[in-house]
């Protein structure tokens, strides 16, 4: 599904460059289950914009299922990205203004779902994440695990073949942790493939496989059994 | 998508309450401003527009070229009506001669002298092919109607105020003037108010031929009168241009054999010009310049777009805040275009919410609008074209205001959004803050001082020293018809009798009025002078009763026909004459007349308005001509008085309708557009400031909450509450300075072409510049301080705390 080949990320100044992504080659195979992981600043988070397509790589390759997307201009990145990708993120990122239905409703209505079908799915998401109940509440009025929940059916109610986690976990306690976490591994086990970035070792073991990044390069792959 | 858009913008409206309510408040108010000037400026501009025949309307009008200055007449010599019909056959014209200011009176059974109605407006002598020119609608009657003498033509509310109803109306007499019996045989629906030939009264013009000398209507080529108009229809092939050409020689033709101390020359004004050019007298009530509906237009113009400006500033400073849900929205699949709606359709919302706020407050103000417009109208604010105004507006707006908040917001990288990582809309967006601040701050101050300068011309008027005393002179507007001029000397003999009248004096015209009688002149056995002189018939009281000074001589002695005169010190320095007691002896004579003694002169006093130099004049006795009375009156027991000098006056005159005034009230009337655009200076220069320090008091609040960590930083390294004040007024003392800078040329300009209107004026002193830069910095640290000193007190701790 992803094929990246020598891609390089460096971020200039006036007076200082630093190299985020230093000639990184990984693949990620369809269904697989793959966390990344490295002390901050080693790289993960830019590989994980460039496999959203939020950013472009300055060198290399980025093949998407076949497709070269390295170049792809902004209209195009977000064509693909709002068809394929589902993201979920540490800080969770609802938008506060929005319900916690319109909150999921939202990538629909950027694909162009008409109303009654972005009910149903809608419905069907929130229900299938069990907070169904809340779907009126604002995320302000949610536990930080309850907008997770929220931020995991927005990522999934398009159906992507791709969710890219960013410490999933991150702002949770270790219960509301748990519960996300096995939420994505239910997803991954009805077919998506899910890349996510993390710093914590029992997380990492939800997937199959951890990458592990140092100075922008992959230093060691560690296959779960 | 749509619905999405606004639901999420209402939401972010209702969150970010103080910044909406800021927005909302300045727009509405703005959007308000504008539309009222807008409603009045169109208005003005719809004069006589309803004519059919508007843009082929001319009226033949007179320019007197002197050796120094060219006067302009509305008016032309009656003779000239049968010349132009005799030599531009192509063209329809129709002649009017106005009588404003008659009496009608209706002869009632039970009232001895029947109903008296003074009609100041409105009642003119006209030709049944003046009707051929201008369009009215009859409800009854027709042009034909004014073919006999002693026919008259009633509008619909003057007829219906006369008999009750205008149907009643038909057949009866009203009697002009009390000298003239006149038939109803015709009515018209009323004039609409904008026209600047409102008709109430209208007279059959061949009555003119038995009584045109009541009326100034004198069938000579020497005497051209502004009462006396002719308007022309020109045909739809024939262009002014052509006609003019033709005029110029027809004057020649007409005029030069004359021998005048003037080149006299006829041309067309065009219906399109009636209502805007001041050279002209009006039939109208009153005359706009195209300048100052100019002026009105830019304020509206101004006031939105500072109200744009605090929209623009708020949302660029506010969308560091946003960058998130822009972030979010991006990664969820949104384009650039998707959100650039997405903001327009907020900023549609906002200015949606504004329009209505500013339809209320337009509805409510809309009544009041006559205090800063002439006009007497109840306009109404749901009319087409108000309503395309307000659309329009609402679209503009809502481009102005949210193209460029859209623009940046958009154009966020979505992974720098996320991270909150947006410190500003970027270095562009801080300079183009700056810039809108200055921009705002320039039109306040212009503002501030165009209406300092204003209200400062505007005491100077009310406290100059005019030469006459204008308090507690009461005018009385009477006839001179000779059994009214037979009881002249016993009615002035009663009114002394009364305790609180000191003098009483005939004449025709008070010291100071926009009436002018003018003609040539030759002194001292020479040719004619080169310039005209202004003329005042009065009797010996003049003097006494209006407060005039003699500088040498004394007043002409009392006499019904003209015997002496006496000049103003500008004829006598117009003269050449340095010492006045040189003039005392010599002799004059004004236009073809006799030659009569200087016997004195008097010290210059204001012949007209302060716009206008004092006029060389000629003060003498002739009773025919005292039309006027002006009562000197003590100010205590003011009311009994007035009572008493009425009832002497119904005892003296009750055919005669009694009508006073008081002479300062009149002279106050002369500066009616600029007392009112003195009130729209100081009305829009407050909202610009309130406008403003709005926007100031947004940028200051988003200022307070961004540098919560920085104010708590210094606070702990040990900073004084006044070097955190100086922090935040820094910067935006800065931008009214430079506003300043800019504002001050344009001020000046503005203003100094205003002053200019005046002949008598203040200079522009740097005080008023000065003024405005000390008031806008005090007016803008007041709205800066509260939020700062806020901002300074706070405890570090918490500050700190809260990063």
């Amino acid at each position: 599904m992803i094929k990246i080949r020598n891609l390089e990320k460096i971020y200039r100044t006036e007076e200082v460059e630093t190299v985020a992504l230093n000639k990184i080659s990984i693949d990620v195979k369809e269904g697989e289950f793959v966390a990344i992981m490295g002390p901050s600043g080693c790289g993960k988070s830019t590989l994980l914009n460039i496999l959203g397509l939020l950013d472009d790589p300055d060198n290399g390759s980025f093949l998407f299922n076949n497709i070269e997307v390295a170049n792809f201009n902004e209209r195009k990145r977000a064509d693909l990205r709002k068809h394929n990708i589902g993201f979920v993120f540490q800080s969770f990122n609802l938008i506060d203004e929005l319900t916690v239905f319109e909150n999921v409703e939202l990538p629909l209505i950027y694909t162009g779902v008409k109303s009654g079908d972005r009910k149903k799915r809608v419905e069907e998401v929130l229900d299938k994440m069990q907070i169904m109940h809340r779907r009126n509440h604002y995320p302000q009025q949610l536990s930080g695990g309850q907008q997770q929940r929220v931020a995991v059916a927005r990522a999934v109610v398009n159906n992507p073949k791709l969710i890219l986690a960013d410490e999933p976990t991150g702002n949770l306690d270790s219960s509301n942790g748990n519960e996300v976490m096995t939420l994505l591994t239910d997803l991954n086990e009805q077919g998506t493939t899910i890349i996510m970035v993390t710093h914590s070792e029992h997380d990492a073991r939800y997937s199959h496989r951890i990458i592990r990044m140092l100075d922008g390069q992959t230093v060691l792959e560690n296959i779960m059994v | 998508m749509l619905k999405n858009y606004f639901k999420t913008a209402w939401r972010s409206i209702v969150r970010n309450k103080a910044f909406s309510l800021i927005n909302i408040i300045g727009l509405s108010i703005g959007i308000a401003a504008s539309l009222l000037l807008f409603i009045v400026v169109q208005y003005e501009l719809s004069y006589d527009t309803f004519q059919p025949n508007y843009n082929r309307i001319y009226r033949v009008a007179t320019q007197d070229k002197f050796d120094k200055d060219i006067t302009y007449n509305s008016g032309i010599p009656v003779p000239a009506l049968k010349a132009l019909r005799a030599e531009f056959p192509q063209i329809q014209f129709g002649a009017l001669q106005s009588a404003y200011g008659s009496q009608v009176t209706v002869p009632a059974d039970k009232n001895e002298t029947g109903n008296k109605f003074i009609e100041e407006t409105g009642v003119f002598f006209i030709e049944p092919q003046l009707f051929d020119v201008f369009k009215y609608q009859w409800l009854t009657g027709s042009p034909a109607s004014l073919k006999d003498p002693n026919n008259v033509v009633l509008d619909e509310k003057t007829a219906t105020k006369y008999f009750g109803t205008w149907q009643q109306a038909i057949g009866k007499t009203v009697v002009l003037d009390n000298a003239i019996t006149l038939k109803v045989n015709g009515i018209l629906k009323n004039t609409p108010a904008n026209s600047d030939l409102p008709l109430s009264v209208i007279i059959s013009y061949v009555t003119l031929e038995k009584c045109g000398q009541s009326y100034n209507h004198f069938d000579t080529w020497n005497t051209t009168s502004s009462n006396f108009n002719i308007m022309a229809l020109l045909p739809p092939a024939v262009k002014m241009d052509d006609v003019d050409r033709g005029l110029l020689q027809f004057s020649k033709n007409h005029y030069q054999p004359l021998q005048s101390n003037s080149i006299k020359t006829n041309f067309l004004q065009p219906l399109s010009t009636f209502h805007f050019d001041r050279r002209f007298a009006s039939f109208g009530d009153h005359v706009t310049s195209k300048s100052t509906l100019l002026t009105l237009s830019l304020i509206g113009i101004f006031i939105i777009l500072m109200a744009c400006v605090n929209f623009i500033n708020l949302a660029t400073a506010l969308s560091v805040n946003r960058s998130k849900e822009v972030g979010i929205r991006k990664v969820l699949g949104s384009n650039r275009s998707q959100l650039f709606g997405q903001i327009m359709s907020e900023t549609a919302v906002i200015v949606g919410i504004s329009i209505l706020a500013a339809l209320g407050i337009t509805w409510a103000v809309l009544p009041y609008i006559k205090h800063i417009a002439s006009i007497q109208e109840q306009l109404s604010l749901f009319t087409i074209q108000n309503l395309i105004m307000v659309v329009s507006i609402g679209i503009i707006v809502t481009l102005l205001a949210g193209l460029y908040p859209s623009l940046v917001l958009s154009k966020y990288n979505p992974i720098t959004a996320l991270k909150n990582k947006m410190v500003t809309a970027g270095v562009s967006g801080v300079s183009l803050r700056r810039g809108l601040v200055i921009m705002q701050f320039t039109i306040s101050q212009v503002l501030i001082i165009a209406t300092t300068v204003a209200i400062s011309q505007m005491n100077f008027i009310s406290k100059a020293e005019l030469g006459f005393n204008k308090e507690g002179v009461l005018i009385l507007n009477g006839k001179s018809d000779s059994i009214s001029l037979s009881k002249q000397s016993a009615f002035k003999q009663q009114l002394l009798q009364i305790p609180g009248v000191q003098s009483v004096s005939f004449n025709n015209d008070p010291p100071s009025s926009d009436n002018l009688w003018s003609t040539n002149f030759a002194y001292n056995h020479q040719p004619d002078e080169k310039f005209q002189i202004s003329l005042k018939f009065t009797d010996a009281d003049y003097l006494k009763t209006f407060g005039l000074q003699l500088l040498t001589g004394r007043s002409p002695v009392e006499s019904d026909t003209m015997r002496e005169v006496m000049i103003n010190e500008t004829l006598v320095k117009k003269l050449g004459i340095k010492n006045p007691n040189e003039v005392i002896g010599k002799v004059i004579r004004i236009g073809r007349n006799q030659w009569y003694p200087v016997v004195g002169v008097v010290k210059d006093f204001k012949t007209s308005s302060l716009r206008e130099d004092i006029k060389p004049t000629l003060i003498t006795t002739r009773k025919t001509f005292y039309y006027c009375t002006g009562i000197k009156i003590r100010t205590q027991q003011l009311a009994n008085t007035q009572l008493a000098i009425q009832k002497v006056w119904n005892q003296f005159y009750p055919e005669y309708a009694y009508s006073s005034q008081f002479f300062d009230e009149n002279i106050e009337r002369f500066y009616q557009q600029e007392e009112q655009l003195s009130l729209l200076y100081k009305i829009f220069a407050g909202l610009a400031i309130f406008i403003s320090c709005l926007g100031l008091y947004g940028l200051v609040s988003f200022m307070a909450v961004q540098k919560t960590k920085e104010v708590g930083i210094r606070k702990v390294l040990g900073a004084s509450i006044i070097s955190l004040l100086q922090l935040f007024s820094k910067e935006f003392t800065i931008l009214i300075i430079v506003s300043f800078f800019i504002s001050v040329p344009v001020a000046w300009y503005m203003m100094h072409s205003w002053l200019n209107n005046f002949v008598y004026r203040i200079p522009l002193s740097s005080w008023f510049f000065i003024t405005a830069i000390v008031s806008s910095i005090a007016i803008a640290w007041i709205t800066v301080g509260y939020k700062a000193i806020k901002a300074a007190i706070a405890n570090p701790v918490k500050a700190l705390r809260s990063e």
